[in-house]
């Protein structure tokens, strides 16, 4: 029997390499969903992953990371969150802006306004990048 | 104050606690206003230190989300009266609870983390007075409650006791 294949319709799915009922300890949604500011999931609000293995939504965490209160810590754990550079999820991600910004910040009040605007503008560009 | 000026991470985020809280084992999560989640009320039931807390007096802490929540702590502290529904409260006695309202612990000030929630808060107050032995108040209640502001967060914090 001969099989004639006049056309395919080709379906995926996917989700982020997590388990699955975790959620962004952030903002309280699945990682396969959105941050609250985002509109579609997927690269345009991606996650990463720490050293101390706790995942976020990329926006949840740089915006925690660049508040004076986070002194650049992991909310789960309380230790200074650095991304895990080893695993695939976080490649093409920089979280140093945020992560260093924090130190100036702590080092000198004065001038903790402009550095978080400087790093607000990183992240605006590196989304540019991505898209 | 409305809920306006919220931002929409801090919406979101808040009307899923209110909807997920597990208004069980003592505690309850109350909305006074619906559509102002500047204004929210958590009770505390004592169940398991009867010699201190009677069982069933309940204490009501008002909960002032920021804006901003959850990158900043809420405003939290007991209160002796509410006006929505005109009922008086206690403030339960503690060595870390002020008789204005306020409460020396940390995750509610610099020790704050955007994974905290008004659950996990409520439990962490709740537990506190669970393990209370001491009916005191704090060595300074006197002198702390005829200076301190209305908001307890604006109150520079000294936390030197690691037991409770």
């Amino acid at each position: 029997m001969k099989i004639k294949l006049n056309s395919t319709y080709a379906i995926y799915s996917w989700h982020w390499d997590v388990p699955e009922d975790e959620l962004c300890g952030i903002c309280r949604v699945a990682f396969d969903g959105t941050c609250p500011t985002c509109k579609y999931p997927g690269d345009q609000c991606p996650i990463v992953i720490g050293e101390c293995h706790h995942a976020f939504h990329l926006h949840c965490i740089w915006k925690w990371l660049e508040t004076d209160t986070s002194r650049g810590l992991c909310p789960m754990c309380r230790q200074p969150f650095h991304t895990d550079k080893s695993m695939a999820v976080n490649q093409g991600i920089d979280l140093t802006a945020a992560e260093s910004g924090m130190v100036q910040n702590r080092g000198s009040a004065a001038n903790g306004g402009e550095n978080t605007s400087d790093s607000t503008v990183d992240l605006a560009s590196e989304e540019e990048d991505t898209e | 104050m409305g809920s306006k000026t919220f931002q929409k991470s801090a919406v979101k985020r808040l009307y899923k606690e209110l909807k997920s809280f597990e208004s069980a084992d003592g505690l309850a999560l109350v909305q006074p206003n619906t559509d102002d989640l500047s204004v929210l009320y958590i009770d505390i039931k004592v169940l398991d230190n009867p010699k201190i807390y009677p069982v069933d007096e309940t204490y009501r802490l008002v909960v002032n989300p920021s804006p901003t929540y959850p990158f900043d702590a809420p405003q939290i502290k007991f209160i002796k009266y509410d006006r929505y529904s005109d009922t008086s409260f206690k403030i339960p006695i503690h060595p870390h609870i002020y008789s204005n309202g306020h409460i020396c612990l940390n995750i509610l000030y610099d020790g704050w983390s955007p994974a905290n929630t008004l659950h996990s808060i409520a439990i962490s107050i709740q537990s506190m007075l669970s393990g209370n032995t001491l009916t005191i108040r704090p060595t300074d209640d006197g002198d702390y409650c005829s200076r301190a502001p209305s908001n307890p967060r604006l109150t520079r914090w000294v936390f030197d006791d690691d037991t409770v």
